[in-house]
């Protein structure tokens, strides 16, 4: 059969079926004609062209006709889904001994928070605030049957004077890795490496204040064998975003800094004395099972812990990246 | 490569079911958001409605009606694990009975067919859930159809629109279009053709 007998066979078919659906049944009809013919059918009910446009600006005018009426009550804080006084995304250090870490962090930067006791797997829980930002801390010390293995971190942290910092330190027992050195990007930078294994990038910036603007006083700092893919893995998994990336023509990323929820943590491509130091994070999320979904789709994430209520409070949910860092994603216990 | 598809297709209807519900979330949070999950899923609810009431200005304002609800009522919707698509059309089937009864007690049109029977009333929601999930798929197979049309191009695109939406005839589209009225049976074959072919490929 020719094109032109086809297609006037076929606008046959589509004139009575628009006519009267009934009247038409494709299984009676070759077969070119009745398959396109059922798609027909389907078209049959094609939405007019505007009336998805003309709805949707319907449906935002009265989007923001709520917002501005929630907006007047919103002034109590809604139950928000990060604990008071944290932010979205806290490094945990797990050390061997508690109570010396906390003693170095108290003569060093000042540090003020409180010891939780023995949790389940017998070691010590602790929350510490260093300037504007908080750091767990748990592990073994005296009074602990806990033989865990210990987790340092590497953390970026701004303080008024980086001298001063860096000399208690190293009298605390600290190890040097890096004096007190002006930086070509603004700041005054130290390193050590604290009793636990912990690495303290030591930063005093040069402009108005000691903390460059926008930024908290304490970062986790990465260095993966592959940062891109790491970036990556952050937008995929916590939708987290790209505030700054200086790399170098090779696609070498040199620096970086991504924003997760209300959190920043900073990264460079592993390099020299720079390696890999993989670490625990809590991540304070509005639902724990939505994010822990969300996350487990990201290329080479591993569960350690399906979502589930703790003894402690809570509801968390545990991956760990490809790169070895585990994060334990939490929200609020879940009331049925 | 073949053998990791079904991995990487498992992955990707995860990472979708996952993305919905953070944009039910979002929304939740804040109804400017609303319009994500209303680009998504406008398709599905409109196909299911149109189904059910063969007229298209009623289609357009029970359409209409389910996304206003839904939008007012999102704060009540809890993650069960079924699409949002399936509690917007148990909305829509509401929507749909409440007029059945509406234009029933004033005497009119009576409901056809394949629509909600009145007899469902009281029990409504109630359907079983092997027939909810039978409705979700029909509708989002003719959803797809829907959206298929904008991958049509040029006069393809408008001929489809012409005749299927806007209910024209093959002379007043060709009127329109400047065109012999073979040439725009030709191009309503083509568009079908293409269509066909790429539900297929789906």
């Amino acid at each position: 059969m020719s094109e032109v007998e086809l297609t006037e066979r076929l606008d046959l078919a589509i004139e009575a079926m628009l006519r009267n659906p009934q009247d038409v049944s494709p299984d009676d009809l070759e077969p070119t004609i009745s398959e396109l013919l059922r798609v027909a059918l389907d078209l049959r009910h094609l939405p007019g062209a505007d009336f998805k446009a003309r709805l949707k600006d319907e449906l935002e005018r009265e989007t923001l006709m709520s917002t501005k009426a929630q907006s007047t009550q919103r002034n109590q804080p809604a139950q928000s889904a990060i604990r008071e006084g944290f932010r979205t995304v806290t490094p945990y250090l797990v050390v061997p001994d508690v109570h010396a870490e906390i003693a170095f962090i108290t003569s060093t930067f000042g540090a003020q928070g409180k010891v939780y006791g023995l949790g389940s797997a017998g070691g010590f829980h602790s929350e510490y605030r260093i300037g504007d930002s908080m750091l767990m801390i748990g592990g073994g010390g005296k009074g602990s049957k806990w033989k865990g293995t210990p987790v340092p971190a590497s953390l970026h942290v701004y303080v008024a004077d980086v001298d001063g910092v860096y000399q208690r330190a190293v009298q605390a027992g600290a190890i040097s890795l890096m004096e007190p050195t002006d930086m070509e990007y603004g700041e005054r930078g130290a390193a050590i490496e604290d009793l636990g294994g912990n690495h303290w990038y030591l930063a005093t910036a040069t402009g108005p204040s000691y903390t460059p603007e926008g930024l908290p006083n304490l970062m986790p700092y990465f260095n993966p064998v592959g940062a891109p893919k790491m970036i990556d893995f952050l937008k995929r998994a916590f939708d987290a975003e790209e505030i700054a990336r200086h790399q170098s023509p090779a696609g070498i990323v040199h620096h970086a800094k991504i924003r997760i929820g209300d959190s920043i943590v900073e990264m460079g491509e592993a390099h020299g004395p720079w390696q890999p130091r993989p670490m625990h994070f809590m991540v304070y999320v509005d639902d724990c099972d939505a994010w822990y979904a969300r996350a487990m789709t990201a290329e080479g994430a591993v569960s350690v812990g399906e979502p589930a209520n703790q003894p402690y409070g809570g509801r968390t949910g545990t991956i760990e990246d490809p790169f070895g860092n585990t994060w334990y994603l939490s929200s609020a216990m879940k009331t049925k | 490569m073949a053998r990791s598809e079904p991995a990487k297709n498992f992955r990707l209807k995860r990472a979708n079911e996952a993305d919905e519900r953070l944009l039910v979330k979002a929304a939740q949070r804040d109804a400017s958001r609303f319009a994500a999950l209303y680009e998504s899923n406008f398709e599905v609810v409109y196909a299911y409605v149109a189904r059910r009431v063969h007229d298209r200005a009623a289609t357009e304002d029970l359409t209409s009606e389910v996304f206003h609800k839904a939008l007012a009522n999102l704060s009540r919707f809890k993650w069960t694990g079924a699409p949002f698509a399936a509690w917007l059309l148990r909305i829509a089937s509401n929507v749909i009975a409440d007029r059945a009864k509406r234009v029933g007690r004033e005497g009119n049109v009576p409901l056809n067919e394949s629509g909600p029977s009145l007899t469902v009333g009281p029990h409504r929601g109630s359907r079983s859930p092997q027939t909810q999930q039978t409705d979700l798929e029909d509708a989002e197979r003719r959803a797809r159809v829907f959206k298929l049309i904008d991958e049509l191009v040029g006069d393809q695109h408008r001929v489809v629109v012409m005749r299927f939406a806007e209910e024209k005839s093959i002379r007043e589209i060709a009127g329109e279009l400047d065109r012999s009225e073979g040439a725009v049976k030709q191009l309503q074959f083509r568009a079908l053709e293409s269509l066909r072919k790429r539900l297929q490929d789906k």
